[in-house]
């Protein structure tokens, strides 16, 4: 599970806060840069905080320049319809607002193990037995489906070798009907294993 | 009784199963188009068949899963995005979108029917697959962009065309799966094994 994440194992004080409290000041600080009006200080001072943390979690400059590299799409697009329709100011207020908190929300991903994040959830979840929703069994979807992964990736990556071995071309309905079909079988193999093994 | 915990054992895995399926068939190759922040894949083809074969709420409850993990730290979206900050990026509205999507199509395609018709599955798709997905989507985009909604848009007219091709290719998967694993389904007092209902 750890391979498949984006964690960036370490031992800083950002490492090492509860998932939820992290989770927590996110959001406090995304609301205070998308509520509060634009300002060069408000920026400023959001950079700084940026900046500050991604040191503080030991990551460095390269991590925080690779966050915003990941969005070099999305930042061009921004700029391109965002001149387009907006006065300058604006445009590149708008792009520095929300550059900065999805690399605030990067550090979050970086420095907290998805099980911690999981098991935070499964807490801010338990309000859901109001409405007859069990939170354990959200869970047990959560796992089933991280496990469930490579097992699908695997029958895919079998149907496209069948599929060049036979010589045809990769036709997207000779590959998903299978793809449906085993992984359904799949599921229903895996349900009975959990009730022939007692789950529930 | 035990029937009852079989068959809601079955759900889960099939939940978890499609949350699989959604990330899995976002894999292969991630189409980043020129200038635009979200890529083309098979993904959003997934939430259509979510909805179309497994019905309103598990289809709902498998993208919902696949946000949870994504939230979590999984790199589960197309082109390998993940991480809590895609849901403060443009594409919010979308994944929120995806939800409901599933939902809608799962419903056009189930409420009161016994098998999938072609027609439902193409309205479903549509509706609930492009539609609804839109409807969240632009308006989301817009609001965190700062870009006016007309112009939003009017940028989100290029996905059209893949977005139509991807009704029809769910069009003919859901009713190929349908001929080919029926059980797959989850249709309400739909004879399980038509053979035997018809022999009593």
């Amino acid at each position: 599970m750890q391979a498949l994440g984006l964690y960036r194992p370490g031992s800083s004080i950002l490492h090492r806060a509860p998932a939820g409290g992290k989770l927590i000041g996110l959001f406090v600080l995304a609301l205070a840069a998308s509520v509060l009006p634009a300002s060069l200080v408000l920026l400023g001072s959001l950079s700084v905080i940026v900046v500050v943390l991604y040191l503080v979690a030991g990551l460095g400059f390269r991590e925080l320049a690779g966050q915003v590299l990941m969005i070099r799409w999305l930042i061009l697009l921004l700029t391109i319809t965002g001149l387009l329709f907006l006065p300058l100011e604006d445009a590149l207020a708008n792009i520095t607002r929300m550059v900065l908190v999805i690399v605030l929300a990067g550090l979050v991903t970086l420095t907290t193990r998805t099980s911690d994040l999981l098991n935070a959830f499964e807490v801010a979840l338990s309000p859901l037995r109001l409405v007859r929703v069990n939170p354990e069994r959200v869970s047990l979807v959560l796992a089933l489906s991280i496990r469930t992964v490579p097992v699908i990736a695997g029958f895919a990556q079998q149907l496209r070798d069948a599929q060049r071995s036979r010589g045809g071309r990769l036709s997207i309905r000779a590959f998903v009907v299978p793809l449906l079909v085993l992984s359904l079988r799949h599921s229903d193999d895996l349900a009975d294993a959990l009730v022939a093994r007692g789950a529930d | 009784m035990t029937t009852e915990n079989n068959s809601s054992l079955r759900d889960l895995t099939r939940i978890a199963t499609f949350t699989a399926l959604i990330a899995v068939l976002g894999l292969p190759g991630a189409i980043p188009l020129f200038g635009n922040a979200v890529p083309i894949t098979l993904q959003t083809l997934g939430v259509m068949l979510a909805g179309a074969v497994l019905g309103w709420w598990r289809g709902a409850a498998s993208v919902l899963a696949l946000l949870l993990l994504v939230a979590a730290g999984l790199p589960l979206l197309s082109g390998g995005r993940g991480g809590i900050g895609v849901f403060f990026g443009p594409s919010v509205g979308y994944l929120i979108g995806f939800v409901f999507g599933a939902a809608v199509t799962g419903l056009i395609v189930h409420a009161g029917a016994t098998k999938p018709t072609w027609l439902r599955v193409a309205l479903g798709s549509f509706v609930g697959g492009v539609l609804t997905v839109y409807l969240f989507g632009i308006p989301l985009q817009s609001v965190v962009t700062g870009i006016p909604l007309l112009g939003t848009a009017y940028a989100s007219l290029i996905f059209l065309p893949g977005d139509l091709v991807k009704v029809a290719l769910s069009t003919a998967l859901v009713l190929a799966v349908w001929r080919a694993y029926p059980k797959a389904f989850s249709f309400p007092r739909a004879p399980r094994i038509p053979a035997v209902a018809a022999s009593q």
